[in-house]
């Protein structure tokens, strides 16, 4: 249980493949330092033979027949493992090669050539064959045994050093893994309280020194501003619910009073009537509600083109301007002469300025004044205002009015359902530009600046 | 206060008047049982007569046996929806004008929904005297010819001059009153609703509030129906405006 565990961790994954390429460094080691070895003695002992060859072809015929009878005892024995002298015809004289090694030719060549014996296993050994004054030939043999001793020291050596290196590496990684493992048990001991519906719970993220810590500060900020938008949406739908509840109250209100007060045709309805006005109201705020929804959400532009800011305000402010006209207050246009063009959604685009338009005149008193003006800015891209010389808003509340339901103090007596400056919030933000809430001119009312890139 | 009474009467001669013969065949595609009851008791009522299908397939079955005037189908329908039908419709050289209903609000469906074939498009919750307006909108197709002359009663209306005159006064009006009154000669005797003057004539649609074309009804009807004349413009309360053709 714990080894499969254990495997299913990255650390551990990790410590194996480590394990397993200092293992395929070590044998690419050892191939290496094999083979070296191997040509190295190979080398050695061609010098070794060609040397003593020479040395004895240029003693006397009868010296050397000694040498090579009394070669037992000799120090020769050290590197000339056999010795043998045949004549021409490859028949033995004298050593304790006993037969002409098949194969052999008389060219002074090491060759390596399997031996024969009368008994026991044959094996290689490497001979070189020189051809004397008197036309006898002289063979020199060195056997493979020193090189097969080396050999052997080395894999042992190999073995020995291979197999604990191995294992504490294994260990090492084993507990670094399980270390990590512990931890990320931890994170998802806290994943599961956050899931069960604790969202105040955190990764535990130290002081984010490495990686996964780093990680669990990155998934905690996520947190934060998953639980933020949480808290707003609950506040949105409270007041939603209380933005709903008071007109249902009154038209519930107003329906019993008329079925408890009697039978007459007129009254009832009066009643109808006003319940269906309250209703319609219901229904305003919810349709208000999901076109904010879903201009918020969406990220489609595809009905954007290229539209001249200045003709949008005309078109606007000759929608306005009657009604402007009957409640007693200046509608004015400020534009240059020439087009102010950016690239937006002109139905939207509509909404947003007949929205600030229709604020400002609800809010200014007779007499007053609104203005609508749009500027190209040096810069680039263009800036449309609409100020009025109404109530103001208090430099404290002007953030908040962007945000959906807000109804400042002093507007709660006008009529509306306070979702009109979200909408113009919602569309701003669609056409990447930016919405402030300023001071009219002259310290008076209120200017909306829209500021498009 | 005068265009309230005057309104009553409007209102209720406009139903009235056609209550013998049927006005018209009315096919409605609708899966919300409620909802089309609502609106075949509505159209019912003034005279219409409504058969009523509930799926996208027996709908285009009954628009495809023919003799509807006008389609009222909804967006969403199972199996077959809306849209589909009224492609499906289109390409077999139907030209039976449709209302698109949809609980949908997206700011390009209504583009889809006209663009599919539908020829006016209303979204739900609608009140349902605006329905009516629509329908009865599409029963009469408006007079778009190309005369450069319209009549209406006492009405004269120059299109490349750009003048009116009423029993050969001539009235001085703004370019947007002339517009919107042109819209109304083009559709004499015809409930025109708040929605349809500022989709059609201003072609906007969320318009924080409606009563701005009442404003401007009334500035044009100031104009229009000078003291002592008799009213050409009427209001029809609670839906919106007619402009009203002397016997």
């Amino acid at each position: 249980m714990f080894l499969t565990e254990l495997f299913r961790t990255a650390a551990f994954r990790l410590t194996l493949m480590a394990v397993a390429a200092m293992a395929g460094v070590m044998v690419m080691q050892f191939a290496l330092v094999y083979t070296q070895m191997e040509a190295v003695e190979s080398h050695r002992s061609t010098e070794l033979l060609r040397g003593e060859a020479r040395l004895l072809s240029e003693m006397t015929p009868e010296h050397l027949e000694y040498v090579i009878r009394k070669r037992a005892t000799d120090d020769m024995r050290l590197v000339i493992s056999s010795a043998g002298l045949f004549d021409s015809g490859h028949a033995v004289i004298t050593g304790d090669l006993r037969s002409w090694p098949r194969g052999l030719k008389a060219d002074g060549k090491p060759h390596n050539i399997e031996i024969y014996p009368e008994e026991g296993a044959p094996y290689p050994m490497r001979l070189l064959a020189v051809t004397l004054t008197d036309g006898n030939i002289l063979v020199l043999g060195r056997s493979f045994h020193l090189l097969a001793e080396q050999k052997l020291m080395l894999r042992h050596a190999t073995v020995l050093a291979a197999v604990p290196t191995l294992l504490f590496a294994l260990l090492l990684g084993m507990v670094l893994s399980h270390r990590a493992l512990s931890r990320v048990k931890d994170m998802h001991e806290a994943i599961d309280l956050i899931m069960a519906g604790d969202i105040h719970e955190r990764l535990p993220a130290g002081k984010e020194r490495d990686d996964l810590e780093r990680l669990a500060g990155s998934v905690n900020r996520m947190l934060d501003r998953l639980e933020r938008l949480m808290d707003g949406m609950r506040e949105v739908g409270n007041d939603i619910a209380h933005d709903l509840r008071t007109p249902l109250s009154r038209v519930r209100a107003k329906l019993e009073r008329a079925l408890s007060t009697g039978s007459q045709q007129e009254a009832l309805e009066g009643a109808v009537a006003r319940a269906v006005d309250d209703l319609d109201q219901c229904l305003a705020i919810i349709t208000a509600l999901l076109r904010i929804a879903e201009i918020e959400s969406s990220r489609r532009r595809a009905g954007f083109a290229v539209l001249d800011l200045g003709e949008l305000v005309a078109d606007v402010v000759d929608l306005y301007e009657p009604i402007a006209e009957t409640e007693g207050i200046h509608l004015l246009t400020q534009r240059g002469p020439s087009a102010v063009t950016i690239d937006g959604d002109r139905h939207l685009l509509i909404e947003l300025l007949a929205n600030l338009v229709d604020n400002a005149i609800k809010f200014t008193p007779e007499g007053g004044q609104v203005t609508v003006a749009v500027l190209r800015r040096p810069a680039g891209g263009a800036v449309l205002t609409v100020a009025d010389t109404g109530i103001g808003i208090a430099r404290e509340e002007r953030e908040a009015v962007l945000s959906r339901f807000y109804r400042s103090d002093k507007s709660r007596h006008v009529p509306g359902n306070g979702l009109g400056l979200s909408l113009v919030s919602a569309i701003a933000h669609l056409h990447e530009a930016s919405v402030a809430v300023e001071e009219g001119p002259d310290g008076r009312g209120t200017c909306f600046r829209i500021t498009f890139q | 206060m005068t265009d309230e009474t005057a309104l009553e009467t409007a209102h209720a001669g406009h139903d009235t008047g056609h209550d013998t013969l049927p006005r018209g065949a009315v096919l409605l595609i609708e899966d919300d049982s409620t909802i089309a009851e609502e609106i075949v008791a509505e159209l019912s009522g003034h005279g219409f007569d409504v058969q009523h299908r509930a799926t996208g397939d027996a709908g285009l079955a009954a628009a495809l046996a023919g003799g509807v005037d006008v389609m009222v189908v909804d967006r969403l329908l199972p199996g077959m929806d809306g849209l589909t039908v009224i492609e499906t419709m289109r390409q077999r050289g139907i030209r039976t004008p449709v209302l698109v209903l949809s609980a949908l609000s997206a700011v390009d469906d209504r583009v889809t929904g006209l663009k599919a074939g539908g020829d006016d498009y209303l979204s739900k919750p609608f009140a349902m005297e605006e329905l009516l307006a629509r329908v009865e909108a599409l029963m009469r197709r408006p007079d778009d010819t190309r005369n450069t002359r319209l009549r209406v009663g006492p009405l004269e209306m120059d299109l490349i001059e750009r003048r009116v005159w009423r029993d050969g006064r001539e009235i001085e009006l703004l370019p947007r009153e002339f517009r919107l009154l042109e819209y109304l000669m083009r559709r004499p005797d015809q409930v025109l609703t708040r929605s349809m003057l500022l989709e059609d004539v201003w072609q906007y649609r969320f318009i924080p509030r409606t009563n701005l074309v009442d404003v401007h009804i009334g500035k044009l009807r100031r104009k229009v129906d000078a003291p002592g004349e008799e009213p050409l413009i009427r209001s029809i309360r609670g839906t919106g405006f007619l402009l009203r053709v002397p016997d």
